[in-house]
């Protein structure tokens, strides 16, 4: 796609497999994605087509028997002082140098809050541990000493004593631009002000106490939003959602949609929401990509993609779901199942499911390619307006 | 959908957990799971319940098959009190009554095959052996759309899909007349969703069967049923004949359609209506339990508990002000309308 726009990430050709015993799993071939900067952006598949593959693959957290076998992730990092943009390969970093990235600039929500926190620590010092580990704290200690001598000059009757700390405060005033490395008690305190600070931005009702308590003293949608405050702790330039919401029910849900969305505009970071829902993507992304057995299938703006599904696959996957407004007897289903990825379908592999394929499809497999502004589609036959 | 036979009848049913504490495990509290449900399922109808996690729905569904002990209350099938049955006569009872788990994977045996797994209740009931039952298990599994080819294999060669399958042949082998289908497509995908729903409304057709359609998926559920009853925190709050996508009464019902999300991007962006969680069913609100959380609530509704009451045409609703209450239009109904509208 156009690389004119301001891209964030754009993942180019990325293949995965995963060596078991009974052969070689394509679980990826030649994903494309590319996510614009404030842009939210759906990956929408079923079970097993690799939408939390490619998520682990942009944070490379594939582990044996997967390994990444090619392609590119270009993410391209901006510096909020500067504004200068700085654009690096994921797949090239040392593993050290992926501790930098992971959790700090890309940050990743997993689907299960029951599992993911852990139960033997307090929410608040989880959170705290992600600051400490990716932020230099040094400001928010001098802040936080700034405002202990302010208090005690306050309560302070002596005057000789006052202008003595009030010396100390301009010191440390003075040294706020270039700030030293913090000792380690006050870096604490200042992690886990920050920890506070994030529970809030995620509406948590009385922050200060939920930061005391253990996860499994909150409900599940309280421990998502404090998974996704773990994730906002470091202002990530990009938030992955893998299945945020799925475990809740759907007024819980509701509300962590909106959170989601209201947390856009103070943030600033991108947004890609991995989902098997389409009402999901409809509330709260701008982009879509459908992603079938390990492939690209179409990628276009949410509206286009309601309005104008073109892959067979798309409009397969819309006329499925149960429609509030329609009284029908039967579903339109899908035929069959999906491939088993050890030996997936030749040329385009939704082909043995396809009502419209034809000769070319088992033996060509079709490349993303513009059908209409704005919307990219891997189809030999594509339906609708094209 | 016959009104006129009811196939069963729930007489002010209970369900408590007891809660227990302490050194001695004395018993600290009650979990009220289902609290005083009153209902009438008929002959060849599918009743859908819905409601959030830990509203009591599974429990209800599983109560009613006599699976659970209910603490009070009565449960009559056919006409037949089975509140206190025992022995045989309940083992006679339970061929009439099946249930369809939510989790495939974890209902059945994964060291049994398809044909075992599938004939065993034929082979209890003492009704067929040997070559008689591997045709009707064959019969059974072709109905449900697997093959010969499937009946010598275990249950991790199956997909998803196809275990939910096996599960529904396996209800079936007795022909019952009345299945539980409790969450059976909540943890399948969209396409093989539809599949499954297909199959069961194929089914339902051919067995005469009677279906009672537990989930948590709103749109799934009004899809499939007849009627439908929304619970919240053990209770029955609105009993509805009506699409409650475009008619609700009570304001519990109104909040969960609109927190639907709506597959068309025209209509996102709605409110959030329903504010925090469910409360603890340990200690239920007293009044109408849905009163912390409702924007309309009224000093009466601290205070007093709205019995279910009709309000026409079989819709019965739990709620002091059903009916006066003007909640808007929700995005859902907007939603319908248009499509409605560019459809036609």
């Amino acid at each position: 796609m156009s690389s004119s726009e301001d891209l964030v990430l754009s993942v180019k050709g990325l293949t995965t497999n995963f060596y078991t015993y009974e052969g070689i799993v394509k679980a990826l071939d030649s994903v494309e994605l590319s996510l614009r900067r404030g842009d939210t952006m759906g990956i929408v598949g079923e079970t097993g087509c690799g939408k939390s593959v490619t998520a682990k693959c942009i944070l490379r957290l594939i582990e044996p028997p997967g390994r990444i076998d090619g392609g590119q992730i270009l993410f391209s990092d901006r510096d909020p002082k500067t504004g200068e943009t700085n654009e690096i390969d994921i797949l090239q970093l040392a593993p050290e140098e992926m501790l930098t990235i992971r959790g700090n600039k890309i940050a990743i929500v997993f689907q299960d809050p029951a599992t993911y926190p852990n139960p033997v620590f307090r929410i608040g010092a989880q959170i705290a541990e992600v600051v400490s580990l990716h932020q230099d704290l040094g400001r928010e200690v001098l802040e936080i000493r700034i405002r202990e001598l302010e208090d005690s000059v306050k309560n302070s009757s002596s005057a000789e004593h006052q202008a003595k700390v009030r010396e100390q405060i301009e010191h440390y005033v003075s040294m706020l631009e270039n700030p030293p490395k913090p000792d380690k008690k006050y870096a604490r305190k200042a992690a886990w002000a920050k920890a506070v600070d994030m529970l809030r931005l995620v509406r948590m009702p009385s922050p200060e106490q939920v930061a005391n308590q253990y996860p499994h003293e909150l409900s599940g949608g309280m421990r998502q939003r404090a998974l996704i405050a773990m994730a906002l702790a470091c202002n990530p330039s990009i938030l992955i959602c893998d299945e945020a919401t799925t475990a809740l029910d759907v007024t819980v849900q509701a509300q962590v949609l909106n959170l989601l969305n209201e947390l856009k505009k103070d943030i600033g970071a991108s947004i890609m929401i991995i989902t098997h829902d389409l009402g999901v993507v409809a509330e709260t992304c701008n982009w879509v990509m459908v992603m079938y057995a390990g492939t690209t299938v179409e990628s276009t703006s949410t509206k286009e993609l309601f309005e104008h599904p073109v892959h067979p696959y798309t409009i397969g996957l819309i006329t499925a779901i149960p429609k509030l407004h329609e009284n029908k007897e039967r579903l339109d289903q899908i035929q069959g199942t999906v491939p088993n990825l050890i030996n997936p379908p030749t040329g385009c592999r939704f082909h043995p499911r396809c009502a419209f394929a034809t000769e070319i499809c088992s033996r060509e497999r079709p490349s993303l390619e513009e059908v209409r502004p704005g919307h990219y589609v891997a189809c030999h036959n594509p339906q609708g307006n094209v | 959908m016959s009104q006129s036979e009811t196939l069963v009848s729930l007489a002010n049913l209970k369900k408590y957990f007891p809660l227990t504490g302490g050194v001695f495990r004395k018993i600290i509290g009650m979990v009220h799971a289902v609290d005083d449900v009153s209902l009438d399922i008929y002959r060849g109808e599918t009743l859908g319940v819905v409601g959030e996690s830990g509203c009591g729905k599974t429990t209800l569904g599983r109560t009613i098959l006599r699976l659970l002990e209910p603490t009070d209350g009565t449960i009559t099938f056919m006409g037949q009190d089975i509140t206190h049955l025992k022995g045989s006569d309940l083992r006679n009872i339970r061929h009439e009554m099946q249930i369809v788990f939510q989790d495939p994977m974890a209902s059945l045996d994964p060291r049994v095959t398809i044909k075992n797994t599938v004939g065993e209740p034929l082979l209890i009931n003492g009704i067929a052996r040997g070559p008689k039952l591997r045709a009707m298990v064959l019969d059974l599994l072709q109905k449900v759309g697997l093959t010969e080819d499937h009946l010598n294999r275990f249950p991790h060669e199956f997909s998803g899909g196809q275990r939910q399958r096996i599960c529904i042949a396996r209800a079936l082998a007795l022909n019952p007349k009345f299945v539980v289908m409790d969450e059976p497509t909540s943890s399948t995908d969209v396409s093989v969703q539809a599949q499954t729903l297909n199959l069961m409304k194929d089914l339902q057709d051919e067995f005469g069967l009677t279906y009672m359609f537990i989930s948590h998926n709103l749109s799934v559920v009004k899809h499939m049923s007849d009627r439908l009853a929304v619970m919240y925190l053990g209770k029955i709050v609105e009993l509805t004949p009506y699409d409650i996508f475009r008619k609700a009464l009570h304001p519990y019902t109104f909040a969960l359609v609109s927190a639907v999300p709506v597959p068309d991007p025209r209509f996102s962006g709605r409110a959030v209506l329903l504010k925090g969680e469910v409360p603890s069913p340990i200690n239920p609100p007293i009044g109408c339990r849905f009163n912390p959380r409702c924007i309309f609530a009224q000093e009466i509704c601290r205070t007093d508990e709205p019995p279910l009451r009709d309000v026409g045409d079989g819709h019965l609703v739990a709620c002091h002000f059903a009916g006066e209450l003007d909640f808007g239009k929700s995005s859902q109904m907007e939603y319908a309308q248009t499509a409605e509208a560019e459809a036609s």
